[in-house]
């Protein structure tokens, strides 16, 4: 080679910025795994003003109306969604919940039985940065005890009636039928456990086709590359 | 322009696609958007019936023409017009060698795009989406795919060189 | 500073302005292709004539680049990884389709991406290519019944290199960077070597 020189080429500048790069990355952990950062104050702050909750019957509402702008989803095990599930929900059990693919910009309302599984998957997805995530307040049994079997007045007043035909239609559309309330008044009365012959049994609910022109099944399309 | 130089500028694209929408790029991805679009703009019925087709147009609640790539594929038109123009290098001719004529040529160019479709729809991607997009990701099958392309394309070449020389 | 990217997965702007940005985006990607020299068929060839091998370097620069910017941003969490799209990976299909396409591209003298380029700065031979990949497509949706079999062989899963050979990902990028920049000098040897006459 004709003399040394002492300056290195463009080339082989962008060739030593490379190595030294790829060397520093040695030690790299690019991949967050399942670690995340909570915001407890704001996370406390929410959790009490239940400014997370969803009612049931606001929920009857929503899928009546057939509104697209939220998704319904069903914590529960696939055997327990095939049984019954809320209209227009789609069931992602718990968990697979992190791997679903959920946008964070969703607007998401979750139930499960009661309420626990949906409080802590409510926690989860909030804690991974969901900013839109709601919890369906008592979760199943809040939802057939209002929505799908409500109660109504026996000898109703007048504004009792108003009510009371919005819940049976209400309950109709979902397949399901009001309860007297004294029925129900003598059934209460009933320690868990004993059979009683008062207490009306609870039939089971078959799902109600997804209303027309309700919100379709997210068949998205997909691109390629 | 320096090949490293390009190369440090696609890379940068590429990071920024990475960093603002969560994907990488692509281009086949677009054809199969189109040709979905067509079929079922001329016969419905069978795009619904056809598995392949039918994939890229989801429920039918958004037309498979608003598609991330397709954009960026028209996007990759425009800007290669203008660096090319800028270049000088915009031309109305075709690339060939010396030995083949334009007709021959176009014919290979044709039988190319068809064989490009067929392993692009087998790969779910090509050299932009795999082996670019995939590459830098680290994924397995983009990486393999990437080394298939270099040797499918390393074993013919000898036997097109006519095309070319 | 916490995850905050990629910034549509965080709900920072909406479908309609990611489309926007794909245009630019591909703007940037055109430009950067023809750049290269790579809207023209002669050129891209010319890797597997080992005459000029600017293929092999500004795609690897480019994936070194990418994935180093990657790495480092996910390393100081401005950049949440998992969030970015990774194509399952389906073995076989993709290792035979790599090998058609490499076919493709000797054959045509393009790639889809490039094909596009080169359609854009009047490569009439590229605007074939183009509709050559329109009939391709069209030919493999209405055989797909036949090859539906094979097109879904395999784990359907994203994987990654240092998953799959239980590598720390430091250490997968930095044997990727020593790849490459040993791989660009074996490059510049060999374009000395085969040059084509004349160059």
């Amino acid at each position: 080679m004709p003399g040394r020189s002492s300056r290195l080429t463009l080339n082989q500048k962008l060739a030593l910025g490379a190595v030294v790069l790829g060397a520093a990355a040695l030690f790299a952990t690019p991949y967050p795994g399942s670690t995340v950062t909570l915001d407890t104050k704001e996370l406390a702050l929410v959790v009490g003003t239940e400014a997370d909750h969803v009612e049931a019957p606001e929920l009857a509402a929503w899928i009546i109306e057939s509104r697209a702008d939220y998704r319904l989803i069903d914590l529960r095990t696939e055997a327990e969604f095939a049984q019954y599930h809320i209209p227009t929900a789609v069931n992602i059990p718990m968990n697979v919940l992190t791997d679903a693919g959920l946008g964070r910009q969703e607007k998401l309302v979750l139930y499960s039985e009661g309420g626990i599984h949906s409080a802590q998957a409510w926690m989860l997805l909030r804690a991974q940065g969901f900013k839109s995530v709601y919890m369906l307040k008592g979760g199943l049994d809040e939802w057939k005890d209002q929505v799908v079997f409500p109660v109504v007045a026996d000898n109703p007043t007048r504004d009792e009636r108003a009510r009371d035909e919005r819940l049976k239609s209400i309950s109709a559309f979902f397949g399901g039928q009001p309860r007297s309330a004294a029925a129900v008044a003598a059934g209460a009365a009933v320690m868990p456990g004993m059979a009683p012959a008062a207490m009306p049994a609870r039939p089971s609910v078959v799902a109600p086709p997804s209303p027309a022109g309700g919100p379709k099944p997210a068949a998205k399309k997909k691109e390629g590359c | 322009m320096n090949p490293y130089l390009a190369g440090i500028g696609l890379g940068l694209v590429l990071l920024a696609a990475f960093v603002l929408v969560g994907r990488g790029l692509g281009a086949s991805g677009a054809f199969n958007s189109v040709i979905a679009w067509a079929v079922n703009a001329v016969a419905p019925e069978h795009a619904r019936n056809n598995e392949f087709i039918a994939g890229y147009l989801g429920d039918g609640g958004a037309s498979p023409l608003k598609s991330w790539l397709l954009f960026e594929v028209i996007g990759v038109f425009a800007g290669a017009m203008f660096s090319g123009m800028l270049a000088g290098r915009a031309k109305v001719m075709t690339e060939k060698g010396p030995r083949v004529s334009v007709r021959v040529r176009l014919a290979m160019a044709f039988a190319g795009g068809v064989l490009m479709a067929f392993g692009a729809a087998f790969a779910r991607g090509c050299t932009s989406g795999q082996a670019l997009t995939g590459g830098a990701l680290l994924n397995l099958g983009s990486w393999a795919f990437m080394m298939m392309v270099f040797a499918g394309a390393y074993a013919v070449a000898h036997f097109v060189r006519w095309q070319w020389r | 500073m916490a995850m905050m990217a990629p910034l549509f997965k965080y709900g920072m702007f909406g479908e309609e302005t990611s489309l926007v940005l794909a245009f630019l985006i591909g703007i940037g990607f055109g430009f950067f292709l023809e750049r290269a020299g790579f809207g023209s068929a002669r050129k891209l060839v010319s890797q597997f004539y080992l005459n000029d091998l600017a293929v092999f370097k500004v795609m690897f620069t480019a994936i070194v680049t990418a994935m180093l910017g990657v790495t480092y941003l996910g390393w100081i969490g401005w950049l949440d990884l998992s969030l970015v799209y990774l194509v399952p990976t389906y073995l076989f299909p993709q290792i035979v389709g790599g090998l058609i396409l490499g076919v493709g591209f000797v054959v045509g003298g393009y790639c889809p991406g490039t094909s596009v380029a080169a359609t854009a700065t009047g490569r009439v031979d590229g605007l074939l290519y183009v509709l050559g990949i329109f009939a391709g497509m069209f030919a493999f949706a209405e055989v797909y019944p036949l090859l539906k079999g094979f097109y879904l062989s395999g784990s359907g899963e994203a994987i990654t290199l240092p998953g799959a050979f239980g590598l720390p990902y430091g250490v997968v990028v930095f044997a990727v960077v020593l790849m490459a920049v040993g791989g660009f000098y074996g490059a510049g040897l060999l374009e000395k070597k085969f040059a084509a006459p004349g160059e």
